[in-house]
């Protein structure tokens, strides 16, 4: 959903952060605009993460510039029009007393009402969102008693009910299988194209990302960014990323008619 | 059988009615209260103050101002104490607890010591004497468990956040460090309002039990909530109850009433 005439809601330029002593992401310098579904790949341990967490503000990056809808992150104080699911979401006790209504409906707690009870206007914005995640038929349930893949749909209708326009999603891969996987992927898709949302999702599935989404931040070290567009031959990023050895064969007719272009 | 309601006269009595009052007060605000701390994984921090709430006791009786009062400060200077150690990385929660709850009893037992032997006044703290409540305890009870039941009311869907997941609650803007103090020293005020009822020693009981047991019943937040407070008032006033009728320690009965609850839910649970 690249549209050329649109601001960006992210810039990041020379951006360098750091854990400890090791410098994790060097250099990174991209743009995302209104409305793009974003992949963050690369290896294990490569800086996908800590790239988010700078971002988010959660990390203080050494050195660079980030800038969300056009102002300094220093300065930013529009955080509710940023959404962030972490990849331990998931992880959480089973046994925790909250059913799938309680759970979304913590999205719209905050401090523009703290100390107030949720009024009509927020209920009826949590079920609207348990119905656009289909999750209707377990709104009453517990969350500890869903499986992997509506658990990760329930923290997503959570972090949408605030209504953000940049939704972060560091992928948790633990426990979900292929098929729920890929329907996760086309319901983002459905999301970006229908609310114009902008999604950054940091994913393990390369053929989700470069069927579905219209950018790839590849994160080892160094930051790479290609747009994907028809006939774009990814082997070249990838190698860079993941060494001379990797192999991944990407055939757009296995995409199915999903591509993100079609 | 006629059916002897003799016992009921009980009701009439002034001494049984401010029991009824600070009983079921305090135990609705021990059971919210100790139903964050189970989900927190802070089930023993509630012992732990309840244990420094002793040198408190023993301070005020030394000094000859209200032992309550002084317990609520020194439990309030304990709850933050240990907060301070798990933040500075000084101790995990456990070892922190174990350092607090060693230097408030350490501390009562000098001032006992210094006083020059046991005060039997101080029995009726280590083991609840609500039978027994003066105006003045019941009023300074009744007022602390209504200001944490008003709290807790209050910011329910912010502490509801915070219990489920601190880093997430921080980033949409509730202040978690503020309201994690403010929590911590309800810690302390309930375990205060509890000490006439149960007495020091058996406060967890009426802490922990009901939440564990409501939490048996795999409800919602809210339910789970209504749930242990109803759980708690019951155990108290079957308590309060059976002890005025056979003249037997009410702490005790209130302790068995309440784990008598639990494994009565946990075998329904699983054999229904």
């Amino acid at each position: 959903m690249t549209d050329e005439g649109n601001a960006p809601v992210l810039e990041v330029e020379g951006l360098d952060i750091s854990r400890g002593n090791d410098l994790v992401v060097k250099g990174a310098s991209f743009k995302i605009l209104k409305g793009e579904y974003v992949g963050i790949i690369g290896p294990n341990g490569g800086g996908k993460t800590t790239l988010l967490l700078g971002i988010l503000g959660t990390l203080k990056p050494d050195r660079g510039t980030i800038k969300m809808f056009g102002k300094d992150a220093s300065s930013f104080d529009e955080w509710e029009r940023v959404a962030y699911v972490s990849q331990n979401a998931v992880n959480f006790d089973a046994t925790f007393p909250m059913t799938v209504r309680e759970m979304v409906s913590l999205g719209r707690v905050g401090r523009r009402n703290l100390g107030r009870k949720l009024g009509a206007e927020d209920w009826k914005a949590v079920d609207e969102h348990i119905a656009l995640l289909e999750l209707e038929d377990v709104a009453g349930k517990r969350i500890g008693e869903l499986s992997g893949g509506q658990k990760q749909r329930v923290f997503v209708a959570k972090a949408l009910v605030r209504g953000p326009e940049l939704l972060f999603l560091d992928e948790p891969i633990a426990g979900v299988d292929p098929k729920v996987q890929e329907a996760f992927y086309k319901k983002l898709s459905d999301l970006n194209t229908r609310l114009g949302l902008t999604v950054v999702i940091v994913s393990h599935d390369l053929t989700a990302v470069f069927c579905r989404m219209s950018k790839v931040i590849c994160v080892s070290g160094e930051v790479n960014v290609s747009e994907i567009t028809e006939g774009f031959e990814p082997s070249e990023l990838l190698r860079k990323a993941y060494g001379e050895h990797f192999h991944f064969v990407y055939h757009r007719h296995e995409c199915a008619g999903d591509f993100h272009g079609a | 059988m006629a059916l002897d309601l003799a016992w009921l006269g009980i009701f009439g009595y002034r001494f049984f009615q401010n029991a009824l009052l600070g009983g079921t007060l305090a135990a609705a605000a021990c059971a919210w209260v100790g139903l964050f701390l189970i989900l927190r994984r802070e089930s023993m921090l509630g012992d732990g103050v309840a244990h420094t709430a002793f040198g408190g006791i023993a301070l005020g009786l030394l000094l000859g101002i209200s032992p309550l009062l002084a317990a609520l400060v020194v439990s309030i200077v304990s709850v933050l104490g240990i907060a301070y150690m798990r933040k500075k990385g000084i101790a995990n929660s456990d070892a922190a607890i174990a350092v607090i709850m060693a230097m408030g009893f350490a501390l009562g037992l000098i001032i006992i010591s210094l006083a020059g032997g046991f005060n039997v006044e101080l029995f009726s703290y280590l083991f609840g004497s609500i039978l027994t409540i003066s105006s003045g305890d019941l009023a300074l009870v009744a007022v602390l468990a209504l200001v944490t039941l008003a709290f807790l009311g209050t910011f329910y869907k912010e502490l509801m956040s915070m219990t489920f997941d601190e880093d997430a609650a921080r980033m949409t803007g509730i202040p978690v460090g503020a309201m994690s103090v403010a929590f911590n020293i309800l810690v302390a005020t309930t375990i205060v309002v509890s000490i006439k009822v149960i007495g020091i020693i058996l406060v967890t009981a009426l802490m922990i039990v009901p939440g564990l047991t409501a939490l048996q019943l795999r409800l919602s937040f809210r339910r789970t909530v209504a749930a242990a407070v109803g759980f708690g008032v019951l155990a108290t006033l079957t308590g309060l109850l059976i002890s005025s009728a056979y003249g037997v320690a009410t702490s005790g009965v209130v302790v068995f009433a309440a784990v008598g609850l639990l494994l009565f839910v946990a075998a329904y649970r699983r054999l229904a």
